[in-house]
């Protein structure tokens, strides 16, 4: 059985992890494997585990692990594809030779200053927490869109899930009409991001954790589909298609059939909920102060779909943070559009009790140079850049990690891919080691290599 | 008419505006670290002024008795300086945002700016309105404010007529408004057109707008109007426009000529400027593809006469008076930084006209 085959089977895994002392991080024995898995399975893990004091001893407690489960968590991961730049957000350096035009401006935290460009989240920075400290290995942006959003860097043969995805397994609900996994972009193409998104996003885990992608022309089709066909011609469509997925998953005993018919479920169910994405059914009060572009809109029903009970919602705008050209030309009009949708995103959660239930991560997959190039631009840049995140499981106001005067080098807590998945699921009360159940296949952890958290913004 | 280089100078950081005095012996450079840096075209002699914005600084212009040169920044503000003993003598918050652009009325006495920034306005990231005037003329003896246009911002050009009798800018949508001065109580346009050939929306990639008309420059006998900048691009970040500039009879707003097909490369056009003769004109910028960044254009047909390519992203080019000889300014692409140096990437170039 080939990976790329072995996806669909594993939809019940659970999410075991392995404590050795004596082996390398992230290498255990497949012995140990087999018997927490059981142990897990029988339900007998959470007695025996409980004097283990080490932090993923928590998920072998059983209670605990309900009791995470009970109360449904959300994540929105507002994905600013094309990268923005570090010094136009997060980390300005005004007056210096990479400072660029805009200046920086005091937050609410003492000391801290973050663009001029972002005036209200200055205003609720002790609200957020922002990582200054980013370091990967990625400078082209397939590779680096693959490293950001699967984690963990790729291994030859296998398609690690990515985030969405493994936070569809580990939070949704599979009888859930509103997808666990919901991606807006409403932009088809995307150049490198076109790429990615044409493939697999739900690796091992199978079709019913891929992203279902709405927004812009994409959610038309939800009212189109019922407007063109009559009712009793969809029950009789509805009759031989689940007649023939059912022969021809009993026949070939499928797992991707499974997968798919899965995923066909969902649709319907989405088909059922589909003024919950319509731009047009949201208030217009809340329209007008999330701004009028895609990515606002988008962002408003991402907190909507939160709302009605969503746990991931990925927000997008193909890949227009990329700025090679016009860089503060263009990032002069995103970036207050981003400022503005942070500010009332998160305030909104907060009035509505759900921020401390819900993640917000607002990053690209890498940073922009120091530098500007000749065509009024900044290029790609891994070696330091920031990102945000705030909600559930975190604390508020932490500023973490910083960059030399340039912004050139990292010089404090420099932190990668694999330590900020490790404080996404680790905020999110998932286990960031759990193994997933692949028979056949190597040894996989949500994280590799025992990355460690961002301890500094746990709460 | 062929273009040889005399001189290359280089300064600590980009060169965003260029003033020269009527003979050329010096140049003005406000550059991109904020300063306004006197240049002696001969040498290469640099003296920074006392004064730097807090942001860069994006343009100046020399007074006509060569004793005072204004300029203008990112920051928004407009700075008076004392040429000789480089002080700054007066400054004026012009704009909330950036001042894109300046320009100088002919006999010295107005001095206009151009500002705007570019926010969403629509589902499709259509520029919003204005907050404040886009466009403000300023009296350059007394610093007063004497008129303001309204105009979609960002609006990133602006020039006045020979006899300064008009006042003409365009914007990123393309979008050129031409007006009377001094202005009636209102601020209606004599004349207002929209060229759809300098504007991308992104189709792939992303969805919002760039681009625009970088550099306008009526012709001498102020007839026509001449705009450049880059045409439409699928993906707007790429940067490989068709290498535009069309000239318009503004009166009318209809278009007189193009550049004409082949004999343009790609990339963002930043400046024009009239030869004096009123024969002539140059467009320059930068170069994505393609064999030229500078070119000499006829203005009897518009085809090409002379290009070269600066290997440097020009921001202005200006003739002496004379004619005799033209300065570009520009940037090469900022280097790394090395140590704790960051190399020079400003540039000045003067070139002789060989006719």
């Amino acid at each position: 059985m080939g990976a790329d085959d072995q996806r669909g089977i594993f939809n019940d895994a659970v999410m075991m992890n392995c404590e050795s002392s004596d082996l390398p991080p992230g290498q255990c024995r497949t012995d140990e494997h087999r018997l927490h898995r059981r142990l897990f399975l029988k339900g007998l893990t959470g007695g025996a585990l409980a004097t283990v004091s080490s932090f993923s001893g928590l998920f072998h407690n059983r209670v605990f692990a309900e009791a995470t489960k009970k109360a449904q968590k959300h994540c929105i991961l507002l994905w600013l594809c094309g990268a923005p730049s570090q010094f136009e957000t997060w980390d300005p350096k005004p007056g210096r030779p990479s400072g660029g035009p805009f200046g920086s401006i005091p937050t609410k935290i003492p000391g801290v200053r973050i663009s001029s460009l972002m005036p209200k989240c200055a205003g609720i920075a002790d609200t957020l927490n922002i990582v200054r400290s980013m370091k990967t290995a990625q400078t082209e942006h397939l590779q680096a869109i693959t490293l950001l959003q699967r984690g963990n860097p790729e291994r030859a043969g296998f398609t690690r899930p990515t985030l969405g995805s493994a936070l569809s397994q580990a939070m949704g609900q599979l009888d859930s009409p509103i997808p666990n996994f919901i991606f807006l972009d409403p932009i088809p193409g995307g150049n490198e991001f076109e790429t990615f998104k044409a493939g697999n996003w739900a690796g091992w885990l199978g079709a019913e954790h891929a992203p279902v992608r709405l927004g812009g022309d994409y959610t038309q089709f939800l009212n189109a589909a019922t407007q063109t066909i009559p009712q009793h011609d969809r029950e009789s469509r509805e009759t031989l298609r689940k007649f023939l997925t059912a022969k021809y998953e009993r026949d070939r005993k499928s797992g991707v059939a499974r997968s798919q018919n899965a995923a066909f479920e969902r649709m319907k169910g989405l088909a059922a909920s589909a003024d919950l994405f319509d731009v047009n059914k949201l208030p217009a009060k809340d329209r007008e102060r999330y701004g009028p572009g895609s990515f606002a809109q988008h962002s408003l029903m991402a907190r909507n779909l939160v709302e009605h009970g969503a746990p991931f919602v990925m927000v997008a705008n193909g890949m227009n943070w990329d700025n090679h050209v016009f860089q503060h030309e263009i990032h002069q009009m995103l970036v207050p559009e981003l400022d503005r949708v942070l500010f009332h995103l998160i305030r909104d959660l907060e009035e509505r009790g759900l921020l401390d239930s819900t993640l917000v991560i607002a990053m690209g997959e890498f940073g922009r140079t120091p530098w500007m190039n000749p065509a009024r631009g900044r290029d790609h840049y891994p070696n330091a850049w920031s990102m945000m995140m705030t909600g559930c499981g975190l604390k508020r106001g932490v500023v973490i990690g910083a960059t030399d005067a340039d912004g050139v080098d990292v010089i404090e807590k420099p932190y990668n891919e694999q330590n900020l998945f490790a404080t996404i699921f680790t905020a999110l009360g998932i286990d960031p080691f759990g193994e997933y159940d692949l028979p056949g296949m190597p040894t996989f952890h949500r994280v590799e290599d025992k990355a460690e958290p961002i301890r500094d913004l746990l709460a | 008419m062929k273009l040889i280089l005399t001189h290359t100078h280089e300064l600590p950081a980009g060169v965003l505006g260029l003033a020269v005095t009527a003979d050329g012996s010096h140049a003005f450079a406000a550059c991109a670290d904020g300063t306004l840096v006197a240049v002696d075209t001969a040498t290469g002699g640099a003296e920074t002024f006392e004064a730097r914005h807090r942001s860069f600084a994006s343009g100046c212009a020399l007074l006509p008795d060569g004793r005072t040169i204004i300029s203008g920044g990112y920051d928004g503000m407009l700075l008076w300086h004392d040429v000789e003993t480089r002080r700054c003598v007066r400054r004026v918050q012009a704009h909330r945002f950036w001042n894109w652009q300046l320009a100088l009325s002919p006999d010295g006495s107005r001095l206009a700016t151009a500002t705007g920034q570019y926010l969403a306005g629509g589902w499709k990231y259509e520029p919003a309105e204005e907050t404040e005037p886009s466009v403000k003329v300023y009296d350059t003896f007394t610093g007063d404010l004497v008129a303001a246009f309204r105009h979609t911002p960002p609006v990133l050009s602006c020039a006045f007529s020979p006899v300064g009798q008009r006042l003409a800018a365009a914007n990123m949508m393309g979008e050129v408004r031409v007006w009377n001065l001094p202005s009636g109580a209102d601020d209606k346009p004599a004349a207002q057109w929209t060229s759809p050939d300098f504007t991308s929306w992104g189709t792939i990639k992303t969805h919002h707008y760039c681009g625009g008309i970088y550099g306008l420059a009526f012709s001498p006998d102020g007839t026509s109007l001449l705009g450049c900048g880059m045409g439409p691009m699928t993906d707007p970040m790429a940067g490989n426009g068709k290498m535009t500039w069309q000239r318009w009879n503004w009166q009318k707003g209809e278009r007189m000529d193009q550049i004409k097909d082949g004999q343009h490369g790609s990339g963002l056009m930043e400046t024009v400027a009239w030869h004096p003769d009123g024969k002539h004109f140059i467009m320059a910028g930068r170069q994505a593809q393609g064999t030229w960044n500078a070119a000499v254009f006829s203005a009897a047909d518009g085809s090409l006469v002379h290009s070269m390519d600066t290997k440097q992203r020009i921001t202005h080019a200006r003739f002496t008076s004379e004619g005799q000889s033209v300065i570009l300014s520009g940037a090469i692409g900022q280097p790394k930084r090395i140590g704790d140096l960051w190399p020079p990437w400003g540039r000045l170039q003067i070139y002789r006209l060989d006719a």
